[in-house]
């Protein structure tokens, strides 16, 4: 792909957003109902798909099938253009996508990719409450009975299981093996007997995460995804998968729409007129976070192109998950910090958006979302140390 | 940086360390690196170079900053930067062959404090907010230049001076001038870092012959600003080697030191260090790139500045952090880690502070 044709996709994706992100949907999905949320992003998905641009990571038969520089033209152009994220259908485009891709059999694309595109959606079933960042640990278990397996657990920081259809469940079907070789893959629809779906309020008040509870739940033995028992590689192997460009998208914001709500926010006046852009000390800071941004956006594209080049490391995602997570940290609380009272007294932010919405006590408060899961800093920080600069393990039981 | 260059960097680079692996305190020996390659590496064919781009020497002095080697290569590469931007002639042309060959030592004379003026253009035009401290005067007898630039890197080892003057009616010149001129002083500066050669450069009247005075070209924008982002950068890249260097050496040290009967790499402590110095390397090192790959374009000067910032403050603290996870070694003068120290608070502070640089970024944002 030469550079002008490059730049050619890039003016198409320009006028496209221009056309049709929603003006107005930082205020409409500001204090929206949970059937407006849903409503909303379902729109924005279908318009996403009608040009191609919902699932451009895709192989073509199934609707994609934009090389990554295009890829990765398009997420800078959304985030240039301030448009909603796919929140929604995130698990269901990226994880559930490239599980299936990665080890679905024909029968198992054939019923849910083209269901994905039609609005179908899904949730991630990993994390257990005792778990936590070691998600090995998982205590679920599904046992074989005839044509089914029968699982019962409980699950729990499941992101968007209130609106799910179907979810990717992990669970223990060897209990006698180490912990990591007894876990089996599975597709469970999130309508069969026995599933109880709980939202969690969290921290900022809002309900994205949930608990799953599963008591005696049948699942066809036809929805076991990849080999019995393989299912921790293959978890591992899907979650990786997606980072990259998922990690593209969220850094183009908090590098474009984000800091410049950040530097709007700096020059408004305060009590006294006076602008904090004016003072050196608040200018300076504003401008480490740029360059930090500016890091952060080249690792990401980094990360992308290399990912496609089949040359990741093993720490990569680890190195940009922490230093994204740790910069929308600093970027929201000196956010906070500049707002000053006025700020504390935002008491919603828009859906739909990415962590940083200008809401910036919301947005700090909500940063933790970042620093916790997932793997937490300390766990990204000792991943890195291990396997990307081959330090000893820590001992164990030490 | 990938694909067809991904190999040739990758043995440049080999080959780098390797000669620089053989220089003891003194210095790199000038004639191997000459033999080497490295005085033509930039510069174009017809002139006996290599024709590589600006991308390969920073290779160069990023190996440099990891052997914290004392040698004049990054002011060379500097002049060969400052002579490609004028405009051809006799003069030049000849300078520029010794260069390649090893028999000059061009230095373009950039006050190592001097700083990007915040706010644009200064009165002088075609300075990119960088104002000449030198100034050519047209007399009855021809032109006279005085002034005076300090911290001026390898300064004491030119055999040609490369001085940026603002000329009679306002322009920079780029004029030549002999170290041994009637007028001039160098002065060797000492610093701490022992590491490098600085001096004060003083012209009090120095005559100047009408062919020594030279423009830029014409397609060049701002010659002066472009010679202090390309110092700027070089220093920037010599930063980024100092803390690679200085994060090998710790992981190293980390796995083989133990404490309390365990390599205290296995310490969460010391662990979650490196990781942090790792995650610092790799951003400056993005940075960096960035700034090489903006060369030529309208975002070289942020570029620049957004990389020089960041690698000077990470330079330091890197080398701090490797100093600390040495323990009491790290602090003893043979460890050599304070060599390191002292380069990286050096480059900090050379053509620009952090501060001075995220200045002129954040001029942008008080508009509107």
């Amino acid at each position: 792909m030469s550079g002008s044709d490059l730049a050619e996709f890039r003016d198409t994706v320009r006028r496209w957003c221009r056309a049709h992100v929603p003006a107005e949907w930082r205020t409409t999905q500001t204090g929206a109902t949970d059937a407006e949320f849903v409503a909303f992003q379902r729109d924005w998905f279908q318009q996403l798909r009608a040009t191609g641009y919902a699932v451009p990571h895709w192989p073509r038969e199934y609707g994609g099938g934009i090389p990554i520089p295009e890829q990765i033209v398009l997420y800078q152009e959304l985030a240039a253009h301030d448009a909603p994220r796919l929140v929604l259908a995130f698990v269901a485009i990226h994880h559930a996508a490239a599980t299936l891709l990665a080890a679905g059999t024909d029968e198992q694309k054939q019923r849910h990719l083209p269901a994905i595109l039609d609005g179908e959606l899904w949730v991630q079933g990993f994390s257990e409450p005792d778990a936590g960042s070691d998600l090995a640990a998982l205590r679920t278990a599904a046992r074989r009975d005839g044509g089914d397996y029968v699982v019962t657990g409980q699950k729990v920081w499941a992101s968007g299981a209130q609106y799910a259809d179907w979810c990717l469940l992990l669970a223990r079907t060897d209990p006698d093996v180490p912990k990591r070789k007894g876990i089996s893959y599975f597709l469970m629809d999130m309508r069969s007997p026995g599933i109880e779906v709980r939202p969690i309020r969290q921290a900022t008040g809002e309900s994205h995460f949930c608990e799953i509870f599963l008591d005696e739940v049948r699942i066809p033995a036809a929805n076991l995804i990849g080999a019995e028992n393989r299912g921790w590689q293959l978890a591992q192997q899907t979650l990786g998968a997606e980072r990259g460009l998922t990690m593209l998208e969220l850094a183009e914001r908090l590098g474009n729409a984000g800091f410049r709500w950040l530097v709007e926010e700096c020059r408004k006046p305060g009590p006294l007129g006076q602008r904090p852009v004016d003072d050196a000390q608040i200018a300076d800071r504003l401008a480490r976070l740029e360059i930090e941004l500016a890091g952060l956006r080249a690792l990401c594209r980094d990360l992308v192109e290399r990912h496609d080049a089949g040359a990741v490391g093993p720490a990569d995602a680890s190195v940009v998950k922490l230093y994204y997570s740790e910069l929308l940290q600093r970027m929201t609380d000196f956010g906070v910090e500049v707002c000053g009272l006025p700020g504390q007294a935002v008491l919603r932010k828009p859906m739909s958006g990415g962590w940083e919405s200008g809401a910036w006590v919301l947005d700090f408060v909500g940063s933790w979302e970042w620093t916790v899961p997932g793997g937490s800093s300390e766990i990204q920080r000792t991943i890195i140390g291990e396997r990307g600069l081959g330090l000893p393990r820590e001992p164990a039981g030490a | 940086m990938s694909g067809e260059f991904g190999e040739f960097h990758d043995e440049l680079r080999t080959v780098a360390r390797d000669l620089l692996g053989k220089t003891g305190a003194d210095g790199v020996d000038w004639p191997l690196l000459v033999r080497a390659g490295w005085t033509g590496l930039e510069v174009p064919e017809e002139y006996e170079g290599t024709a590589a781009t600006f991308t390969e020497v920073a290779i160069l002095l990023e190996e440099i900053g990891r052997a914290a080697a004392r040698t004049a290569y990054p002011s060379v590469a500097a002049g060969v930067g400052a002579l490609s931007a004028l405009e051809p002639d006799a003069r030049r042309d000849t300078v520029l062959r010794e260069t390649v060959a090893g028999t000059t030592i061009p230095v373009a004379v950039l006050g190592g404090d001097m700083v990007p003026a915040a706010g644009g253009e200064t009165a002088c035009a075609g300075t990119g907010g960088i104002v000449p401290t030198f100034l050519l005067t047209e007399t009855i007898e021809g032109f006279r230049l005085s002034g005076s630039a300090d911290f001026v890197p390898d300064a004491p080892v030119a055999t040609t001076l490369l001085i940026p003057a603002r000329a009679p009616g306002g322009s920079v010149r780029l004029v030549f001038v002999e170290p041994g001129a009637g007028g001039l002083r160098i002065a060797e500066r000492q610093v701490v870092d022992a590491t490098r050669s600085l001096g004060r450069v003083e012209a009090h009247e120095v005559s100047v012959a009408a062919e020594s005075i030279r423009p830029f070209r014409s397609d060049i924008r701002d010659g002066l600003r472009v010679l202090y982002d390309r110092a700027a950068l070089a220093v920037a890249c010599d930063s980024l080697g100092i803390a690679a260097s200085m994060l090998d050496a710790t992981v190293e040290y980390a796995r083989v030191r133990t404490q309390f009967d365990r390599p205290i790499g296995s310490f969460q402590a010391v662990k979650h260090a490196c990781a942090d110095m790792f995650v610092e390397l790799t951003i400056a090192r993005r940075l960096v790139s960035g700034a090489l790959a903006a060369d030529g374009t309208a975002d070289r000067s942020r570029a620049v500045s957004a990389a020089k910032s960041f690698t000077g403050e990470a330079g330091v603290r890197i080398a701090g952090k490797a100093m600390q996870l040495h323990g009491g070694i790290g602090y003893t003068w043979e460890s050599g880690i304070h060599r390191y120290l002292k380069r990286a608070t050096l480059n900090r502070a050379l053509f620009g502070a952090p501060a001075d640089h995220r200045r002129v970024l954040a001029d942008r944002y008080r508009a509107g």
